[in-house]
């Protein structure tokens, strides 16, 4: 089976309408490549305003090359950024002042307490204002649980708390857009609860907030749209319910006829499987417009008896198993 | 959203705040302070009254006077432990900041790259002047604990008080700061090549002790008055009656010549490169 | 996304600077228009410049096809206690001298050492000679101005037993000049080329030829102010060579009247000073000394001069070599350390470096051993006699036999 072709996604790839306005992101024909390595290839992101986006793909699959061109560290080999209400790297000044963003990981001075870290790093931005900044600078650490820690000599953290650190850095000011790379990283349950409830706040404040991960679980709780990138190509981007619903959805039945079962299954161009137990047998409805309810008829017809019939629509982990060929870390 | 766009000038506070609040910066500060010290120290404990004509400049004076420590220090911190500590915080500027990470979230903030090497070179600039200072300041002190203070001889026989010779240090201090300019933009500009810290700093304290290594070879004449490193000794002019100011002008010329040839190329680096780490 | 011009000013910037020295030094090069003069007409300017008050700095290079003794001596120090390697150094390395002139009574050279300095001061009737490396001053009264310039020459060839560099000592190029021009005679071909600027002042250039096969002197130019006639700059060219054997000229000039406090010396606290004697009593001395070492056999001797003009040759009688603590015979075996006064305090090393670079720079010849520079020659015959001119050590040799 040939999986990830982009023919086949192409159906839930949204094609980036002209006007750019109503996007936070959006990228057109993204290409960054490292001598002969296309880490980044032809990337057309669209990320709308006011969305929990989630940028989703295994390690290494380009996620964040594509970070670093979004703001402005790295330079596109070719392609174009809109970032907010302007081109990225042209106009960095005017824009990354409104995104605030965790780029791989937190990264701290570890002689300087975490009060200090922050201020340091919003003293770097001449557009906040020195009068506010320690007020800013302790609210954003109260946000993210850090405030018993702040004269706190930042190599003391444990990773979570430097985690924490780092997306207060992102939170020192009102943000239009956050770009979040695996914001979760390090953080036990109970921290990885708070940055989605944290994700989720901000987002009622209608900051368009951009996380990228390599877990479809955490993504798959906290996002409206997802794109998955493989191998530095972007293979899917939509909804979570366009991706689900383009996936191929499966009937799963619980018969003592298993041999009539397949044969009825076979009949209607399906690929039935017989799992662990004798009586299960499942199929994927690979056939274009055949319906569950069709399936099920046609059994009833052939006098099979049925003990259960169940049908589901595709898993998104099946679904992006299928786009990327490698399996993700569901555990997160 | 606030409306006030700042000067900017809270990034070079940040940048000197940073530097000073590392233990590294102070324990070099502790060696140069150590380097007065030492001579003044074995000088009192094995003080016989013989002038013996040799060793560093300055260093029979300090018996008869202890502001002469200064002076002594100097010449012989300039050559070895001068450069060796303004490698290690020029070395460090941008290659320091990628090692931690950091570099990223100055730029992202955004810090502007221009913007960003401006400030990392004020902050080394700011601690030539105050590695100078230090040697400077710790010799006039032990000199004047250990020694009779008094009126200062000028290399021209000519002599000073005590205030007129404290601007001189003051002046003097400025020459070495300025001789130490040209080297920490080559600093700067290694720093933007790597994001190893070590390897820039090792790289531009060996550059200082190559380009001292040509100025003493008389076959590379024609190449002296090119070498950063060829006015360093030259603060003696400013020990005479009347000040020479020559060497201080040609200095600040070439260092100025350094500074920017290696600004331009750590700019056109440095705006260029891809922030990886 | 092209942003290689970011790197532009990384390309431009050395090319200004270049540029820069370049045009720098064809502005320094350009020959300024000046009315023509005839080089009798330049010969009477110089003679009648009359632009007495003034202060620069005198640059002198040498390059004499010695070895540099600045590179037996540890960097940053010359040994001024030591006269031999003090005479090699200022013969062989680069000085910088700070000058001020007012009038014939007050002038003041800085010889500027790196981190040292030594100075003559003349004021009214007082001279000093000051060393800061050995912070040692030497004070000359000076009887009354008309006397005064006999009497400093007097007293430097007093002090050059024990100081030779004081008799090195860079004087102004004005000075330089007029040991020059003074030895123009019918053999020596003088021109004016032409113009040249100096120390920012626009300046004739008079070119003097000696027309004399033996002397090793090939020309000497002197760059004369156009405005006030006094020289700027001497240059002069060993036969057969494109680069300066010597040179010494302003590399800036200020033809306004010194500040009077730079003449105002007092020896510095903690400073030995020696009080020279007068004019009177050297002459009494060095008539007493004669006395001495006059043998009943012997009669007094006296310099001779061989030959006229550039290739006139110089002859100290026998005596004089061992006087000096020169002697060929016991340089042969005994090694360089007998020809060379090594006093308590000397340091061993640097002691064992200039007698190396001695031994180098002497060349055994029939007779005797010769010091052979690109301008001068000194001969050292082995019974004792020392032969010195602008000469070949062959026409020394030659002399040393008549």
């Amino acid at each position: 089976m040939i999986a990830g072709v982009p023919a086949e996604s192409a159906q839930a790839v949204r094609t980036p309408p002209v006007s750019a306005r109503e996007f936070a992101i959006e990228t057109r024909g993204l290409t960054k490549v490292f001598g002969r390595q296309r880490a980044v290839d032809g990337v057309d992101l669209a990320v709308p305003r006011g969305t929990v986006f989630g940028f989703l793909g295994p390690n290494g699959s380009g996620k964040t090359t594509t970070i670093r061109m979004l703001l402005g560290l790295a330079a596109a080999t070719s392609g174009e950024i809109r970032l907010l209400d302007g081109a990225m790297p042209k106009d960095t000044r005017s824009v990354l002042p409104r995104v605030g963003a965790l780029v791989e990981g937190p990264a701290i001075y570890p002689f300087l307490s975490g009060r200090a870290n922050l201020q340091r790093f919003d003293a770097a931005d001449r557009h906040t204002s020195p009068a506010t900044r320690n007020a800013r600078v302790d609210a954003a650490l109260e946000r993210v649980g850090l405030g018993h820690a702040a004269k706190k000599r930042a190599h003391a953290y444990s990773l979570g708390m430097k985690q924490r650190l780092g997306i207060a850095n992102a939170l020192l000011a009102p943000r239009d857009l956050l770009i979040l790379d695996e914001p979760t990283n390090g953080l036990d349950p109970q921290g990885t609860r708070e940055v989605r409830n944290l994700i989720r706040s901000l987002s009622d404040d209608g900051t368009t907030i951009f996380v990228s991960s390599h877990l479809l679980a955490e993504v798959e709780q906290m996002c409206t749209m997802i794109a998955v990138m493989s191998a530095g190509r972007l293979v899917a981007q939509g909804t979570l319910d366009e991706l689900r619903s383009a996936g191929t959805a499966r009937v799963r039945i619980t018969t003592p006829d298993h041999a009539d079962a397949h044969h009825v299954l076979a009949g209607l161009g399906l690929v039935p499987e017989i799992h662990g137990r004798d009586d299960v047998i499942t199929a994927e409805l690979s056939v274009p417009g055949l319906q569950p309810e069709t399936v099920n008829a046609a059994l009833v017809r052939a006098d099979v008896r049925v003990r259960g019939f169940e049908a589901s629509g595709a898993s998104l982990e099946d679904r992006f198993v299928a786009l990327t060929g490698e399996g993700f870390d569901v555990a997160g | 959203m606030p409306a006030d766009v700042s000067l900017g000038l809270t990034l070079v506070v940040s940048e000197i705040t940073v530097l000073f609040r590392r233990l590294r910066t102070w324990a070099m500060i502790g060696a140069l302070a150590l380097i007065p010290i030492l001579i003044a120290v074995v000088v009192r404990v094995s003080s016989d009254g013989s002038a013996s004509g040799r060793g560093p400049a300055f260093l029979d004076s300090i018996t008869q006077n202890g502001l002469f420590v200064s002076l002594t220090a100097l010449t012989v911190a300039i050559p070895l432990f001068l450069p060796l500590t303004i490698g290690v915080v020029a070395g460090d500027t941008i290659a320091g900041e990628a090692n931690l990470g950091t570099l990223r979230y100055l730029l992202v903030a955004p810090a502007g790259r221009v913007r960003l090497l401006l400030v990392k070179y004020a902050g080394a600039a700011l601690f030539c002047f105050v590695a100078t200072l230090t040697v400077v300041v710790t010799g006039a002190i032990i000199g004047a604990l250990l020694f009779p203070v008094g009126p200062v001889t000028l290399l021209s026989g000519d002599t000073v008080g005590i205030v007129g010779y404290f601007g001189r240090l003051l002046l003097l201090a400025l020459y070495v700061t300025v001789s130490l300019l040209g080297l920490s933009a080559i600093g700067l500009f290694i720093s933007t090549l790597t994001t190893i810290p070590v390897g820039a700093m090792a790289a531009t304290a060996a550059l200082a002790a190559v380009s001292q290594i040509l100025g003493a070879l008389p076959q590379l004449e024609w190449l002296h008055p090119w070498l950063f490193t060829n006015y360093w000794l030259g603060f003696g002019d400013l020990l005479r009656q009347p000040i020479v100011w020559n060497s201080f002008a040609d200095n600040a010329l070439l260092q100025s010549g350094y500074i920017a040839v290696f600004g331009a190329l750590a700019y056109g680096r440095f705006s260029t490169k891809d922030i990886l780490s | 996304m092209n942003k290689n011009w970011r790197w532009l000013p990384a390309g431009i910037v050395p090319v200004v600077i270049v540029t820069a020295a370049v045009s720098g030094s064809a502005v320094a090069e350009a020959q300024p228009q000046l009315p023509a003069k005839t080089a009798q007409e330049l010969l009477e300017f110089v003679a009648t410049s009359t632009d007495d008050a003034y202060s620069g700095t005198v640059e002198q290079s040498s390059d004499l096809g010695l070895p540099d003794i600045s590179m037996a001596t540890p960097p940053g120090r010359t040994s001024s206690s030591d006269p031999t390697s003090t005479a090699l150094e200022l013969l062989t390395a680069d000085h910088t001298a700070q000058v001020y002139v007012d009038g014939t009574e007050k002038a003041r050279v800085q010889v500027l050492d790196q981190l040292a300095q030594r100075d003559v001061v003349i004021n009214g009737n007082d001279a000093w000679y000051y060393d800061s490396e050995s912070n040692e001053a030497t004070h000359a009264a000076l009887p009354d101005k008309d006397a005064v310039k006999a009497d400093l020459e007097a007293k430097l060839q007093e002090k050059a037993a024990e100081h030779p560099e004081l008799l090195n000592l860079p004087r102004t190029p004005a000075e330089v000049a007029e040991v020059f021009l003074a030895r123009i005679d019918p053999s020596t071909e003088v021109q004016v080329e032409g113009t040249s600027r100096v120390a920012g002042r626009s300046a004739y250039e008079l070119v003097l030829t000696p027309e004399d096969d033996a002397t090793l002197i090939g020309s000497i130019s002197v760059s004369v102010d156009s405005e006030t006639g006094v020289p700027l700059n001497v240059t002069v060219l060993a036969k057969g060579q494109e680069e300066a054997a010597f040179s010494a000229g302003f590399s800036a000039v200020d033809f306004s009247t010194p500040d009077a406090d730079v003449f105002a010396f007092t020896p510095p606290a903690g400073a030995t000073v020696t009080e020279a004697p007068t004019a009177d009593e050297v002459k009494a001395e060095l008539e007493a000394k004669q006395d001495l070492a006059r043998t009943p056999a012997e009669a007094p001797q006296q310099p001779t001069v061989i030959g006229e003009g550039w290739s006139t040759i110089v002859e100290l009688p026998a005596g004089t070599a061992a006087g000096l603590g020169l002697d060929a015979a016991a340089g042969n075996a005994a090694g360089m350390g007998d020809i060379m006064e090594i006093k308590p305090g000397m340091d061993p090393e640097e002691v064992a470096g200039a007698q190396a670079l001695l031994e180098q720079a002497l060349t055994d010849v029939d007779g005797g051993k010769a010091l052979q520079t690109s301008l001068v020659s000194v001969l050292v015959t082995d019974d004792g006699r020392i032969l010195a001119g602008a000469v070949g050590v062959d026409q020394l040799v030659a002399a040393s036999r008549q």
